[in-house]
């Protein structure tokens, strides 16, 4: 105990500067880890599930942007071969004056046809935090993702305005660092209801009597689920060549498109974490080479004393570990508080900046710790070389 | 105890050329002796001890402690050396700043691999004869110079070693203390420890057994 307090209190500004250094490349990491998250979340659902919408555009949003599905439509995608499940949506933007704005964070409101189980494969069920999910026979109640929630001082039980009619918040799914955290699901009967007020084209359309809808035919897509042991995009191929008007979306294809649309996101986050790494690298190796350069008079004497080359190195290396992981704790602890603080300012516009995931945070130690005794395993090999009067001379 | 023969030790100067400090010293010292080397500044008296100490090879001639001939040893054999049979005093007392005076007393003793409590116990023996023993919590930048150079004196007798080499032991201590380390060296040789003290005080002179002048790189008697 004592000896481990002499270490903090000779290694201080050691321990400050790789505390500084660890609590960049975390900082930094995390920002990462939350972008990564996000294209990760977005790649498992579009790979679970085969997305329909109908053959055209100006209706719905998000991945069920299209024309208008009809249930003629639904019930031929469901007879297709190696199709297990078609459960109709509608997905429609909170505000339509800003949903063209290219985002990664779009407010979506989801109608799901509770009668039908989820097909997502990778998302049987949406993971509820506070309350309940939707239920079959559900009106005027919604499940609201977590950053939804939190922009809006939402609970469980809570109102919510939509369109005019105020709905009961039942439910508040997890954090899942992905588009479901702005979503705002309701039943799709409620969807078909907001869809009608939102759009003045179909209200007009309906009002005329020229085309022959029913209320099941209001759907802007589809999640098509697939039988086990088939492919799914040779389902999703056999969608396209054997039900017409519609817009398939083959879940590789889709899952390259959303790769490629956050490919300048992933390099530029890629390249803050090598600057990072570089960076936070060099300040903690160079402290840590400095601290041990600094007590350069210490090994001289402690050899005059009759240390061997293998008793220094061993001290060393000891104390190396010591600092290396004290200072790798403080900058963990700096960098968490950082992003807890600057999350929750944040946080009041349903935003996240920062995910601290395990392997952040294993990996940034364990990279201090290496980094660390690499570093004074050099210095000390330097020093050793020394003879212990050069040593003594040169650190007086 | 000490045998030292034909030690020849050079530095290069910032020139590039060679300064030759040893040319040739030759020098033997047994227990219970005490030989003090003087000389002015310069003219490698601390050089001459680091030899003798194995803190620094020299370029030619050969060293034995009680027969052994400890210079042509590996660099870990000579720190085992070091720690077994040499004790220093420096004039710079060179306590380490992270340890109080009784934890710089005890270093000597974690490399000669001693019983912890064997050791302090003699550590506050030393400690308490040197008339420090009231200040051993202190860390050496608490401690005047007089202060430090007697835990200095005490970290290097710990061992009890053989051969007790101070390079200019009071060069930093007023009048006073410098007699008091004076006297502890000599009471060392007394106890049948051989001695050697570099310095280029006069005094250093008085009670030695021995006295050479080192000049131009060769002891004088």
């Amino acid at each position: 105990m004592v000896g481990l307090r002499r270490i903090l209190h000779g290694y201080a500004f050691a321990i400050a500067g790789i505390a500084i250094g660890v609590a960049g490349l975390v900082a930094l990491g995390a920002m990462s880890e939350r972008i990564v998250r996000f294209i990760e979340g977005g790649d498992r659902f579009v790979l679970g599930q085969i997305s329909v919408a109908g053959r055209g555009m100006g209706m719905g949003a998000g991945f069920t942007a299209g024309g208008l599905l009809p249930a003629a439509t639904i019930r031929k995608i469901a007879a297709v071969q190696g199709v297990a499940g078609v459960q109709p949506q509608i997905m429609l933007p909170l505000n339509p004056s800003t949903s063209q704005f290219m985002t990664l964070t779009q407010e979506l409101v989801l109608g799901l046809d509770l009668s039908v189980p989820m097909p997502n494969r990778h998302y049987r069920e949406l993971p509820v935090r506070a309350g309940r999910f939707l239920r079959a026979g559900d009106r005027y109640r919604a499940v609201v993702g977590a950053a939804f929630a939190a922009s809006r001082g939402l609970r469980v039980g809570s109102r919510l305005p939509l369109e005019g009619v105020e709905y009961e918040v039942v439910g508040i799914l997890e954090r899942m660092l992905t588009a479901p955290d702005r979503f705002v699901i309701v039943p799709i009967e409620d969807a078909r209801e907001q869809w009608v007020a939102k759009d003045r084209l179909l209200r007009t359309l309906l009002a005329s009597g020229a085309v022959a809808l029913t209320a099941a035919d209001l759907n802007t897509g589809a999640a098509v689920g697939w039988r086990d042991a088939e492919d799914p995009d040779t389902v999703a191929r056999r969608l396209v060549a054997e039900v017409s008007d519609v817009n398939v979306q083959i879940p590789s294809e889709l899952s390259r498109l959303l790769r490629s649309s956050t490919a300048f996101f992933s390099a530029l986050l890629g390249g803050i974490g090598a600057l990072a790494l570089v960076i936070g690298g060099l300040s903690l190796a160079n402290t840590m080479a400095a601290a041990v350069f600094e007590r350069i008079r210490d090994f001289g004497v402690k050899r005059a004393l009759g240390a061997t080359d293998l008793d220094l190195a061993g001290e060393v290396l000891g104390e190396a570990l010591v600092v290396t992981v004290c200072g790798g704790v403080a900058g963990l602890g700096l960098a968490v508080l950082l992003g807890v603080s600057v999350d929750a300012w944040a946080g009041r516009s349903g935003q996240q900046l920062f995910h601290f995931s395990t392997r952040l945070v294993a990996g940034a130690l364990a990279f201090s710790i290496l980094l660390g005794a690499a570093a004074a395993a050099w210095a000390t090999f330097r020093v050793v070389r020394l003879s212990p009067a050069e040593a003594i001379r040169r650190g007086a | 105890m000490l045998r030292a023969t034909g030690l020849v030790k050079s530095y290069r100067a910032p020139s590039g050329g060679a300064v030759r400090v040893l040319r040739g010293v030759d020098l033997a010292v047994k227990g219970g002796e005490l030989v003090a080397v003087v000389g002015q500044s310069g003219s490698g008296k601390s050089t001459l001890l680091s030899v003798l100490g194995l803190l620094e090879d020299a370029d030619a001639g050969e060293i034995s402690y009680e027969d052994v001939c400890v210079s042509a040893l590996t660099r870990s054999a000579k720190s085992r050396a070091r720690g077994r049979w040499v004790g220093f005093v420096f004039q710079s007392f060179l306590l380490l700043p992270s340890l109080t005076a009784l934890e710089n007393v005890l270093l000597a003793a974690r490399y000669a691999g001693r019983d912890r409590a064997e050791a302090r116990r003699r550590a506050l023996e030393l400690l308490e004869e040197l008339g420090v023993l009231d200040r051993k919590d202190h860390y050496p930048q608490a401690l005047s110079g007089g202060e430090q150079q007697r835990v200095a004196f005490c970290r290097a007798v710990l061992n009890d070693p053989p051969l007790l080499l101070a390079d200019e032991p009071t060069g930093d201590l007023d009048d006073a203390n410098g007699a008091v380390i004076f006297d502890a060296l000599r009471s060392r040789a007394r106890a049948g420890g051989a001695v050697v003290v570099v310095s280029h005080r006069p005094e250093a002179a008085s009670g030695a057994t021995a006295v050479y002048r080192l000049r131009g790189g060769v002891l004088e008697a």
